[in-house]
């Protein structure tokens, strides 16, 4: 079963007078519980194909359907509902709330949903240990490294058990090495949560891990190279 | 809720600079608006007080036939309207539980005449019986020259600052009969002049009322000088007369007619009898009025008490028992006032003071819209500050957009960041104020600037702040807070994860 599916999706932005296309009819599917990856240069239009399906940006023409609900004509409160309850953010620089600590910011989003403080608590613990933050939780994110936060951020994106997971260039500012624990983890978690993960990414390292990989140039979708 | 007070309070202590700017502002509002309500309350309940125990009581009798409740300060020319039936009245308003006490009394203008001025000048008078003013009003001035009155003397006592304006209309510095030049009472011109200054120890004057004309001139000799214990700049205007004095120079009926029995019809055509009938053929007979030929009516002794209340006055002041209130002592008085068909109406002391009672108002209002101004530079700078800090956290607020924080979450969270401010340096500033209000009575400022008693409502500044007055400063307080909050917050709703990350 499909989690996404797009058709003819097209993306301009007006630059001046001039009108620059971002996607050019895009269609996907994407099936539930994948773990795809985007790759492409820079200015191919992968971080925009991302911000549609996550109710981020509008499109301009075409239909995006999350989860089954088609998302390019809905009013902000609903769109907002969607961010909350189906969708998970990873951010490339790791966007976390720095006043919060890492409990905090991992429960962020269940408190949002107002869950009772106790179903909150547990399952923000749980998530805590299993991408191995258990003693940093009182630590602001400026107390942790850039690894550390990615992880606060996989946490938080999960937590409220989410159809999808969006991460625009999670590893883009990381070494290598963190890079590649973060993508282990991320993938150890589709398997566990059974979660969506769509990655864009422009490293050639990191397709190894995806189970599929979607190449975007020029706001097309080029072909879909097989996963090493 | 707790979230959003978590954050805010988190995003206070991390913006400690900024919050620090708002927090000082929020603070020296609240401070100057609750000691700008305490000065505005004080001043308000000093002027009510000075005026209702100094001047003219709670409620205020007037003739029905008085087109205008304002019978102060009213207009020039325009006269207050007499009041024949006090004996009635007297009887009434013995019978009402409510009223502590009542002073029947004469109030008009009249005209000062001196044939070397070219314009004549006005005085506003007080007729009354001297012994039951002091009764009514046992503190309100000192005699500074001459002395009281005796009970039943013929006598004028001249406030300083009508002395003082005499003296800037005719050059002349009016003395007590049988007074000395005393140099620290003399105005400052007076002073410089001492050489030549024209000393008189009688004034003649002319009433007026819109009615009669009378041109009745009487020479008053000055038996004494005054100063109202408070707001003698307002009270000042006002020479007090015996009665009977009052009652001939405004050419009514006095006791001593209505002694004679003469009979009501007759009363019309007889009060025409003292006045100088040249002045019927024209204004410029009042102008030219000879004052060394005055008094042209003899003035005797006023006789007894009952004789000076059978004559005419134009008011009645009314003192009330502590605790009544004015709706209700007004409803049930002239329910009895209209049922003795009496011809006259009470009104509160506010309505009868016209621009003295306004002019607390305008002060109050003047001084609110000062402390206002204060508010509006305090709204746009906290505006500008909370502007800044929601443009600066865009990435922060667009993530929290993006994770699912509905614009309502994210404008709670400027709400609850202004309200902490406004309640812990707001409330600082009115405790603040409080206390700086609880202290200043206590040091005694007093004044002799006739216009600094306006504001301090008397010659001693005493800023009252009451429960309510403290509350009014606190929803003051919340309106900025509000306001202050409106225009950052609708900034901040509106960021979208969108600005986030172009922002990245």
């Amino acid at each position: 079963m499909n989690i996404i599916e797009i058709k003819d999706l097209k993306k301009d932005y007006p630059l001046g007078a001039t009108i620059v296309p971002a996607l050019r009819g895009v269609n996907l599917a994407v099936a539930e519980g994948d773990f795809m990856s985007i790759i492409g240069p820079s200015g191919s239009g992968k971080t925009t194909l991302l911000n549609i399906i996550g109710c981020i940006d509008l499109a301009t023409s075409g239909s995006v359907k999350v989860a089954g609900r088609e998302i390019t004509a809905l009013s902000d409160r609903q769109i907002t509902e969607i961010r909350l309850n189906k969708i998970g953010f990873i951010f490339q620089t790791f966007n976390l709330i720095p006043v919060l600590n890492v409990m905090e910011n991992i429960e962020f989003p269940l408190l949002l949903m107002k869950r009772p403080a106790a179903e909150v608590r547990k399952r923000a613990e749980k998530l805590v240990e299993e991408v191995g933050l258990k003693e940093h939780v009182k630590h602001r994110p400026s107390e942790l490294s850039g690894g550390q936060r990615q992880r606060v951020a996989i946490a938080r994106a999960l937590i409220t058990n989410p159809g999808i997971v969006l991460a625009d260039e999670p590893t883009a500012n990381l070494d290598s090495v963190t890079g590649a624990s973060i993508l282990e983890l991320m993938k150890r978690m589709n398997e566990l949560e059974k979660t969506t993960f769509i990655f864009s990414t422009h490293d050639a390292n990191v397709l190894k891990y995806a189970r599929r990989i979607v190449k975007i140039k020029d706001g097309s979708i080029e072909q879909e190279p097989v996963p090493a | 809720m707790k979230l959003i007070f978590t954050i805010a309070w988190r995003n206070i202590l991390r913006h400690k600079g900024k919050s620090l700017v708002i927090g000082v502002i929020l603070f020296t509002g609240a401070f100057l608006m609750t000691v700008g309500n305490g000065v505005i309350s004080g001043m308000a309940a000093g002027i009510e007080k000075n005026i209702i125990n100094g001047f003219m009581g709670d409620l205020v009798l007037m003739s029905d036939a008085q087109k205008s409740d304002n019978i102060l300060m009213n207009m020039m020319g325009s006269s207050i309207e007499p009041i024949t039936t006090y004996k009635d009245i007297k009887g009434i308003l013995a019978a009402q539980p409510y009223i502590k006490n009542f002073l029947p009394v004469g109030k008009n203008l009249a005209m000062l005449l001196d044939e070397s001025a070219s314009a004549p000048g006005y005085a506003y008078l007080l007729g009354v019986d001297f012994t039951e003013y002091r009764k009514m009003f046992p503190d309100n001035f000192t005699v500074i020259e001459g002395s009281y009155p005796a009970p039943g003397q013929r006598a004028l006592l001249i406030p300083t600052f009508a002395r003082d304006e005499f003296y800037d209309f005719y050059n002349i510095w009016f003395l007590p009969e049988g007074g000395g030049l005393i140099k620290e009472n003399l105005k400052k011109e007076a002073l410089a002049n001492i050489k030549t200054l024209v000393v008189s120890t009688s004034v003649v004057m002319m009433g007026m009322t819109s009615g009669i004309n009378t041109t009745t001139d009487i020479r008053f000799p000055v038996t004494g000088i005054v100063k109202f214990g408070a707001l003698n700049q307002i009270f000042g205007h006002f020479c007090l007369v015996d009665i009977e004095s009052y009652r001939e120079c405004l050419g009514y009926f006095t006791a001593s007619d209505m002694a004679g029995q003469v009979p009501k019809e007759e009363k019309k055509l007889l009060n025409l009898e003292g006045a100088d009938l040249d002045s019927l053929f024209g204004g410029e007979a009042m102008l030219v009025a000879d004052t060394k030929k005055a008094p042209r009516i003899k003035l005797v002794p006023v006789g007894t008490a009952k004789l000076a209340e059978d004559g005419v006055y134009n008011a009645v002041f009314i003192k009330l028992n502590p605790g009544v209130t004015y709706k209700d002592a007004l409803k049930k008085l002239n329910k009895a006032l209209a049922e003795g068909k009496t011809g006259v109406r009470a009104v509160t002391w506010n309505a009868a003071s016209g621009p003295i009672g306004g002019m607390a108002l305008i002060i109050k209002g003047a001084l609110f819209l000062f402390v206002s101004l204060l508010f509006c530079v305090a709204v746009i700078i906290i505006v500008n500050t909370l502007t800044m800090a929601a443009l600066e956290r865009a990435s922060e607020i667009g993530m929290m957009r993006a994770i699912g924080a509905h614009k309502t979450f994210i404008a709670g969270m400027f709400i609850g960041e202004t309200a902490i401010l406004s309640a812990v340096f707001g409330g600082a500033g009115i405790v603040a104020g409080i206390v700086t209000v609880r202290i200043i009575p206590l040091l005694k400022i007093t004044t002799a600037n006739d216009m600094l008693q306006l504001l301090y409502g008397g010659n001693y500044f005493h800023p009252l702040l009451s429960i309510s007055g403290v509350a009014l400063t606190a929803l003051q307080l919340l309106f900025v807070t509000i306001i202050a909050a409106l225009y950052p917050m609708r900034v901040a709703a509106h960021i979208t994860p969108l600005d986030a990350i172009s922002r990245d």
